[in-house]
């Protein structure tokens, strides 16, 4: 066969190839096309077994034509390849494609109870300034729910506090006070003191909205040399400021409690029209959140501190009525009901 | 306390200072005032009128045509229904255009076809407190007295522009349970003078007092009594019975008002006895004996105790010292005679009396909260004058007064340093100040030398302490200029201690892992701690509030399925909750100590999980809280082996103790079927966890270890067992006979099957290794060597064999 014919052929071949190629519309098809043209037993390597019918000087030329048509096959062969593949992976993700706003498989709910989150929050804010956290007895003595505290049996002011009675002289305690003196006790005239107490504390009262026979108190205490009442008023200041906000404000009123001298009740800024009167505050623009004072003289000196030599000062506050004001909850059985309806709104952080 | 705004401006000038504005300077002083309330509930165009004429209407049988005369000029007809309803009767006429509480308006109408030109007016219908007037006065027409002037405005007949303060007292200021008292406080906050135009001299009587007095009891410190005679029992002046209505006290008759008003005057409660029972004309206060009986004027006979002080004659109890007068001695339509009592009783016996019966009157709380020693002779005076005055009563004798000889003492002194005052309170107040807050309470200052000292009258009991005069500085010159400053103190860590911090860290944890927290009641009932059958008797409450919180819980069960409970009748269908709380517990009842309080972590799954997309709603069980568990201990570095339990309340075969270095630090298990019916859930699992006993386990702060060079191979292993082999106990024994060799770094199992392929009776277990060395790569021969010895062990004690 002369070279003209060959070099036709191959041309031929080329076109044809390629014109197949084309049609392949599936990666897996391209492996036939693939032997069949560029394998030992193409039409390709047959013709260029040709060579060798070929004259000395027509050969290179022929061969240089051959590796030009296998170059050129194999590059649109790594073309269609690559173009193929990249088809079917889009066809193949898309066909993945699922719903995304399915709920996700990790579903676990639970929640820290509105009570706690508030005293934790509350612990903080103390902890921050410096105070420790201390823990009492539920069950306490006459002697240092009342007694300790100058109020003596009889005192009239018992009836602040309707107390359960568990003997003579066990009761549950009326308010977490009494960690006042134990804390003092077990301080043995060391100072500075700077505790706060948070627990459980009951009261012989019928349950309705506001009141409920078992409540949480946070006792505060701190007791050194030289503590003034502008002491007090200080850091109950940046406390109601790290509890809702810098705006907030306290205002003291004078009042009575007997283990303080002098007392005082503690208003905030109403937390829902910040001072503008509304229902919640009942128009006065305050709330009132603590009771405080500065400790009593006969308190010191009945947990071994000199009241001529150290001063100091309590507070007292309810979680319940924090939380409350907090999240807007109007009845205090709620948070004792636990219903987990209810509950399942403090899953949030 | 209920004050009136007016009473009180009788003695200190209020002109410029509004009822609303006295309220907000007392509470700013420390006597909240809770409400601000004006006599007047809504009526104008009310004035007094006479029926001059009542006939029977036409139309209607218990209507009555009135001709009523009310100052206008001319006779009004005016239609009425009440009963009461006759000529001669003086009583509010409310004129077409009037308006009455509620909004009601008064015009001319026709009442069945008969014109009425206004309406006359019942005691509710101009908005009086019927409970606190006389029985007679409410139904029917309210009857004003006859010399009434016609025309005149009810408003001002009745003081109904007179506002009422309602002051919430604090339990110290027995001082402010009087008119005087307050009306110190208010000259006092409002720097103000007052003064008192009532006399403190009585009209004495000629001749000898006709009544002796024994003083029998020390708990009587003083006891004065003046009789008078000829009482003519008319009804109290209409200002009287205002201002006791205005001030909340029921009106009833002269002698009772007349006590009760010069009560609230001066703060001193007296008490009335007819003299002619009071037998060989001798008084005998003492205390009473036990068994002792007496009837009270409310009909009931009541026992008396020693504590109790009593008021007698030599033959017998007449009254119930402060507490109530006895029925015996009781003022009636006959009594001619009476005697009036002034006295003091310690406070805490009249508590305790009253207490005891039940009783809690306005004298009783005087008393309680301690009176002015210096009250009880101008206050029987004062009613002596009244009664005179009012009641034509004439005085026999003096009064007859008597004390305890030690009873008479000087005026408290109480030391004062004023640079000392500055640094407790944290402000600046100059000394004349200071001086002028102690003239303005009355207050004074005998001494001004260091320390100045300050003389208290005897109304203020309670400032006896240096402190107590700092309150009163503070208060007077307003808590509003206390600065804030900060306390100079050395710097102390704030940081949680090991149990406050875990507990943290586990309410979290636990919470994230699907837990709700829940906070229950520590009180409970028998019957819900019955079905523990508990080895602890729970502790009662001596005086329980009700069948449901009598006794303190001694475990945390019952909390938490009365929890599942409410929640399973409320749409919830089941869910994981937990409680950080404590059980009360003794073996020592009745109580003599205080009880161990013990705290728990405490866990309960009800009902059914909540259903997904990807996993069916499902009854939860043992592994969903050993799970959580697992996970818990770990946080708390706790290692536990799960041991079965012999609780009667958990199911046998689903339950363990979880043991702690050889000590039980809490149970898990599905809820025995019979206890589980008892609570009412149909199933549940429980886990709970002893506070105090998993700090114990606590294993020191954690030892790093670097990481491994050699890598480690895995292998696992299938056998078949008996069906009640426990996995755990397959576990020991493998990782028993490898501890030797040290290389075994984990071991797990990750299938257990019964069933096709296993023989009847057996189960397969699929258990994974992990080897490893520190020094150098394990060989497989060395791994293959180490898997027969747990291969052999496993043969040998639970007769195991490979699964093919």
């Amino acid at each position: 066969m002369d070279m003209e014919a060959l070099i036709v052929q191959l041309g031929r071949l080329q076109e044809t190839a390629l014109s197949e190629l084309r049609e392949i519309s599936a990666t897996r098809d391209l492996a036939h096309w693939r032997v069949q043209y560029l394998g030992k037993k193409s039409e390709l390597n047959a013709l260029s077994k040709q060579m060798g019918s070929l004259g000395q000087e027509e050969r290179p030329l022929f061969g240089e034509r051959v590796n030009e048509v296998r170059k050129a096959l194999e590059e649109a062969y790594a073309q269609r390849q690559t173009a193929l593949a990249a088809a079917e992976q889009a066809l193949r993700l898309a066909q993945e494609t699922i719903d995304i706003t399915l709920p996700g498989r990790a579903v676990c709910k639970g929640a820290i109870h509105p009570i706690s989150r508030v005293i934790q929050e509350i612990e903080d804010i103390f902890l921050g300034m410096g105070f420790s956290i201390v823990d009492g007895p539920e069950v306490e003595t006459d002697h240092y729910n009342f007694e300790l505290l100058n109020l003596p049996k009889d005192h009239p002011a018992r009836d602040m506090q309707d107390t359960f009675y568990l003997s003579d002289e066990l009761l549950l305690r009326t308010h977490t006070s009494p960690m006042q003196v134990r804390t003092m006790e077990r301080m043995e005239g060391h100072i500075p003191i700077k505790v706060i107490v948070p627990g459980r504390v009951y009261r012989r009262d019928e349950d309705d909205a506001t009141h409920s026979h078992q409540f949480t108190q946070i006792e505060g205490l701190v007791v050194g040399e030289g503590i003034r009442m502008s002491d007090l008023k200080g850091t109950l200041e940046a406390f109601a400021k790290a509890l809702f906000g810098p705006e907030q404000r306290v205002r003291l009123r004078p009042s009575y409690f007997p283990f303080t001298e002098p007392s005082a009740e503690v208003d905030l800024l109403c937390v829902h029209c910040h001072g503008e009167g509304c229902r919640v505050c009942k128009g006065t623009g305050w709330i009132e959140i603590l009771g405080a004072g500065m400790v009593h003289p006969r308190v010191l000196d009945m947990s071994g501190y000199d009241s001529n030599r150290y001063s100091g000062f309590a507070f007292g506050m309810g979680p319940e009525r924090i939380a409350m004001l907090r999240y807007g909850i109007s009845d205090i059985r709620l948070l004792y009901q636990n219903d987990l309806r209810f509950l399942a709104q403090f899953a949030r952080a | 306390m209920k004050v009136s705004y007016q009473w009180l401006s009788d003695y200190v000038n209020l002109a410029d200072v509004s009822p609303q504005a006295l309220a907000d300077k007392l509470t700013s002083a420390g006597l909240a005032v809770d409400a601000v309330e004006p006599r007047n509930k809504g009526v104008s165009g009310v004035v007094v009128g006479e029926i001059v004429s009542a006939e029977q209407h036409p139309n209607a049988d218990r209507l009555r045509v009135c001709m009523v005369d009310a100052g206008t000029g001319e006779q009004l007809q005016i239609v009425c229904g009440a009963p009461n309803a006759r000529a001669g009767l003086r009583v509010p006429v409310a004129l077409p255009g009037a308006t009455l509480p509620g909004g009601v308006q008064i015009r001319r109408t026709k009442l069945r076809g008969v014109e009425s030109n206004g309406m006359l007016c019942s005691a509710a219908e101009i908005g009086l407190e019927t409970r606190l007037l006389p029985s007679g006065q409410t139904t029917g027409l309210f009857v004003l007295p006859t010399e009434t002037p016609i025309g005149e405005d009810i408003v001002k007949v009745l003081c109904l522009d007179d506002v009422v303060l309602d002051i919430d007292l604090t339990p110290n200021r027995s001082d402010c349970f009087s008119i005087r008292g307050l009306v110190h406080e208010v000259a006092a906050i409002l720097r103000c003078t007052h003064s008192f135009p009532e006399s403190v001299e009585a009209p004495t009587g000629t001749g000898e007092a006709p009544i002796a007095i024994d003083l029998a009891t020390e708990l009587c410190p003083r006891y004065e009594t003046q009789v008078l005679d000829g009482i003519q029992q008319v009804a109290s002046p209409l200002w009287m019975q205002m201002r006791l209505v205005a001030m909340g006290i029921r009106t009833i008759d002269l002698v009772v008002d007349v006590t009760n008003y010069v009560m609230l005057e001066w703060g001193q409660p007296l008490h009335a006895f007819d003299a002619d029972s009071i037998a060989q004309s001798r008084i005998v206060v003492r205390q009473a004996r036990d068994g002792e009986a007496l009837v009270t004027l409310d009909g009931q006979q009541r026992m008396l105790t020693r504590d109790m002080i009593v008021i007698s004659d030599p033959e017998k109890a007449i009254g119930l010292a402060g507490v109530m007068g006895g029925e015996n001695s009781e003022i009636t339509s006959s009594t001619r005679r009476i005697a009036i009592e002034s006295a003091r009783f310690d406070g805490s016996s009249v508590r305790r009396t009253g207490q005891r019966l039940g009783l809690r009157s306005e004298a009783q709380q005087r008393f309680e909260k301690g009176i002015d020693p210096a009250a009880v002779t101008p206050a029987l005076a004062r009613a002596t004058a009244l009664l005179v005055e009012l009641a034509g009563a004439t005085p026999i004798g003096p009064a007859v007064a008597v004390q305890q000889k030690e009873s008479a003492t000087g005026l408290r002194q109480v030391p004062f340093v004023p640079e000392r005052c500055r640094e407790a309170l944290g402000f600046a107040i100059s000394n004349d100040e200071i001086e002028n807050i102690f003239h303005a309470l009355g207050f004074a200052v005998r001494s001004q030398d260091t320390p100045w000292l300050v003389e208290v009258p005897s109304r203020r009991p309670d400032v006896t302490l240096t402190a107590d005069l700092y309150e009163e500085i503070a208060r007077l010159h307003g808590y509003d200029n206390i600065p804030s400053t900060t306390t100079v103190l050395p710097v102390t860590p704030g940081m949680r201690d090991r149990r406050q911090a875990m507990l943290a860290r586990a309410r979290v944890l636990l919470v994230d892992m699907g837990l709700y927290e829940v906070r229950t009641y520590a009180l409970t009932s028998p019957d819900a701690l019955a079905p523990l059958a508990a080895s602890y008797q729970p502790i009662p409450l001596l005086l329980p509030m009700s069948d449901e919180r009598r006794v303190l819980r001694t475990h945390l069960l019952p909390s938490l399925t009365e929890v599942a409970v409410h929640n399973l009748a409320h749409q919830v269908p089941g869910g994981a909750i937990f409680e950080i709380g404590k059980s009360y517990l003794t073996t020592n009842l009745p109580l003599r100590e205080q009880p161990r309080e013990r705290e728990v972590i405490a866990m309960l799954w009800f009902g059914e999980s909540e259903g997904t997309l990807y996993e069916k709603t499902r009854r939860y069980d043992f592994y969903d809280a050993k799970g959580v568990l697992d996970r818990l201990l770990a946080v708390f570095g706790t290692d536990v082996s799960y041991v079965r339990s012999s609780m009667p309340w958990l199911h046998p075969g689903r339950s363990a103790d979880i043991v702690a270095d050889g000590e039980t630090i809490g149970v898990i298990g599905e809820l025995h079927p019979d206890t589980a019916a008892q609570f009412g859930v149909a199933r549940a699992v429980y886990a709970e966890l002893d506070v105090a006993l998993l700090l114990a386990t606590y294993q020191g702060e954690i030892q790093a270890k670097g990481l491994p060079k050699f890598p480690g191979s895995r292998r696992d292993i299938a056998i078949v067992v008996d069906r009640a082999t426990l996995v755990g106990d397959l576990l020991t024994t493998a990782r028993h006979s490898l501890e030797a060799s040290g290389l075994l770094q984990g071991i797990g199992v990750f299938d257990v099957y019964a069933g096709e392929g296993v023989p009847d009776g057996k189960k397969s277990v699929a258990i994974s290794m992990f080897f490893q060395d520190a020094e150098r790569t394990l060989t497989d021969d060395e791994i293959e060597q180490l898997v027969k010895t747990a291969t052999e062990a496993l043969r040998v004690d639970h007769d195991a064999r490979l699964r093919s």
